[in-house]
């Protein structure tokens, strides 16, 4: 599949689950405010139906009032001017609680007002017919209120306060209708947001759901890929394995069957060498007879001596290449055999190989005055004659080709890590042109100046070792400046660490 | 050679596919004083069609004192097959066999003695340690005992 687009639904799927949580969130708070909201408005309908309340109990007081003082004027009976004085403070009282209810609206405190003055009109007018009864005045009282002043009064007073009550009641249906608004609001507030939570829970799972169902895809393709390539390495192991193993079948049949016509070539060059001395001896023993019948042709003929020189030299030369090439397939041979060698495993410590291989060089070293200083080495858990087969060569290189203007100097050092352990194997003496780096490793090469034996095995044969076991074999060096070989070993060797090589 | 079980001298077979080897092996078998008769055989069946007869079962053989020097590379079979055959035969599995051949490789060493070889050497390409190595061999020749086939 395209990144682009895994990469877009891998950014959509946390957007689209952050933007449900942000309506969710957006709804919450939304519903919050609406229920404060929703208590506001219960708070304000409360608060008419308060103040409608005592506007009516304003208006009764009034006419318990007048009642009372209807009831004094009639009857001069004392108890009435009682009920009289009672329900006027009492609809002042309620009047002044509507006052504290209705502060905040100016309009409400102008119209109280007016219902105030009324009230006092009527209280006044109310007063003055009581006093006029009280002083015996009866007639006068009765032709006071017989004036309608009271009553247009009380008319004006009862058409305010039920205006006002109408007000209220007009602003109570406002309210309760904002009242029900705010309501159905919440309702669909809270409808909105079950339904959402349900949508973005259904998107939430779906998305996973999608989510685990690629991984598992993934995860299928990834095994099958991974089967695959393990099939490809397993050919390609097992194809090395076997051309490796041919190569070392090869190897060894090659040396093995040339080893064969060498042996009569060396064979009959040795029985020519037997046969020249009886043939030398037979030709000196024929010049002699020759030399006492013809003197003269015996002077001219090539001296014994010389011919034999002749002679020796080309088996000489025969013998020496032989040998050599005997040397060479023993090489071969060699490699093979340590090609198809089975490996060993155990743990090796490598302090003490180094010190058994240091003391089987000691006396050639003091011979040179050299010197192997060892660092405290890991151990490391490999083929015991491997190991041993790759430090020996590099340290007998080491003692083999130091400088002549100064005494030698190597040393070995190690170091582990979790996986692998190094070691160094450091000299100064006369060092590799970089040039031939790589030749060194080569069979058969061999690099600088030619004044030791050697056939150009001996790096070959521990590159191929090293490679066997897993590790690599480093060079650094200079000509004139010593070398220095690192042995990179993996810590533990089993079959499966094996490197085609 | 001595034989005690029988009156007959002991015969050598040589089977040995290098003519040039056989050569060189005869000489200084020859030259260490060993004047027994050698038959050479350069190729297995020939030498596996003398041993165990037209019939296969070394009838022919019967009876008769012999010493095999064997190669083990042959160019139509190899030595070890000749070498478990011969052991394995009723007749012919007491003679002893010499396996004298370029191979020093130590499981093929190893396999000879399993299957019931005498003597194992290696040749030598250096000459002189071959021809010692032969050399001694004829003086080994001239002093064991070799047992009649029945």
């Amino acid at each position: 599949m395209p990144t682009s687009f895994s990469t877009n639904r891998n950014l959509a799927q946390p957007l689209l689950l952050l933007a449900g949580f942000a309506l969710l969130i957006g709804i919450s708070i939304g519903t919050l405010w609406l229920v404060d909201r929703a208590a506001d408005d219960a708070r304000s309908v409360a608060h008419t139906l308060r103040v409608q309340d005592m506007m009516s109990n304003v208006l009764l007081n009034m006419r318990r009032a007048e009642a009372g003082q209807r009831g004094y004027l009639f009857t001069e009976a004392s108890r009435y001017l009682d009920d009289y004085n009672d329900a006027g403070p009492a609809a002042e009282e309620q009047l002044r609680l509507v006052r504290e209810q209705t502060a905040d609206n100016p309009r409400r405190k102008g119209e109280l007002d007016a219902i105030e003055r009324t009230m006092n009109g009527k209280f006044a007018e109310m007063d003055r017919s009581i006093e006029l009864t009280k002083a015996g005045n009866r007639d006068a009282a009765r032709t006071f209120v017989l004036g309608d002043r009271g009553r247009e009064l009380m008319n004006d007073l009862r058409q305010q306060i039920e205006k006002l009550i109408d007000d209220e009641g007009r602003l109570l249906t406002e309210r309760n209708e904002a009242s029900q608004r705010t309501n159905r609001w919440l309702l669909i507030l809270t409808i909105l947001g079950a339904a959402l939570v349900v949508v973005v829970g259904g998107i939430a799972v779906l998305l996973m759901r999608r989510n685990v169902a690629q991984r598992e895809a993934a995860r299928q393709e990834l095994a099958v890929i991974n089967a695959n390539l393990e099939r490809i390495v397993e050919f390609r192991t097992a194809d090395l394995v076997e051309a490796n193993e041919e190569i070392q079948r090869f190897a060894y049949i090659v040396s093995h069957d040339l080893r064969s016509p060498l042996v009569n070539i060396m064979g009959f060059t040795s029985e020519l060498e037997a046969l020249r001395k009886d043939i030398f001896d037979e030709i000196g023993k024929l010049r002699a007879q020759l030399d006492e019948l013809n003197a003269h042709a015996a002077a001219q003929a090539t001296p014994v001596e010389t011919l034999g020189k002749d002679f020796d030299e080309a088996l000489g030369f025969i013998k020496t290449s032989i040998a050599k090439m005997d040397r060479l397939i023993n090489a071969v041979l060699k490699l093979s055999r340590e090609g198809r060698r089975q490996f060993n495993p155990e743990t090796i410590d490598m302090n003490e190989m180094l010190g058994s291989i240091e003391q089987t060089v000691a006396h050639r070293a003091a011979e040179q005055e050299a010197k192997v200083t060892i660092d405290d080495l890991p151990a490391v858990e490999s083929d015991r004659l491997a190991i041993e087969q790759i430090f020996s060569n590099l340290i007998d290189n080491a003692l083999k080709y130091g400088r002549t203007s100064e005494p030698s100097r190597i040393a070995v050092t190690g170091h582990a890590n979790a996986a692998y352990v190094s070691f160094d194997v450091s000299d100064n003496g006369r060092g590799i042109d970089p040039h031939d780096h790589q030749r060194v490793f080569e069979l058969f090469r061999r690099s600088g100046v030619q004044d030791k034996p050697g056939e150009g095995i001996g790096l070959a044969h521990v590159r191929a070792l090293v490679r066997r076991m897993g590790g690599t074999l480093k060079l650094k060096s200079e000509l004139g400046k010593g070398s220095t070989f690192t042995v990179t070993l993996p810590r533990r060797w089993t079959e499966n660490t094996r490197s085609i090589a | 050679m001595n034989s005690k079980m029988s009156q007959e001298p002991v015969e050598i077979i040589m089977i040995e596919d290098d003519e040039g080897h056989a050569r060189l092996i005869e000489k200084n078998i020859r030259r260490a004083g060993v004047n027994n008769r050698i038959t050479p055989f350069t190729n297995g069946t020939d030498a596996v069609s003398f041993l165990f007869g037209p019939d296969g079962s070394a009838a022919t053989n019967k009876n008769k004192p012999l010493l095999i020097l064997l190669d083990l590379n042959l160019p139509d079979m190899t030595g070890v097959d000749i070498l478990g055959r011969v052991k394995s035969n009723e007749h012919l599995k007491r003679i002893p066999v010499v396996v004298l051949t370029t191979t020093d490789d130590a499981t093929e060493i190893q396999r000879c003695y399993d299957l019931g070889c005498n003597v194992y050497i290696t040749k030598p390409v250096d000459y002189e340690n071959f021809a010692n190595a032969i050399r001694q061999l004829g003086l080994f020749f001239s002093v064991i005992q070799v047992p009649a086939t029945n």
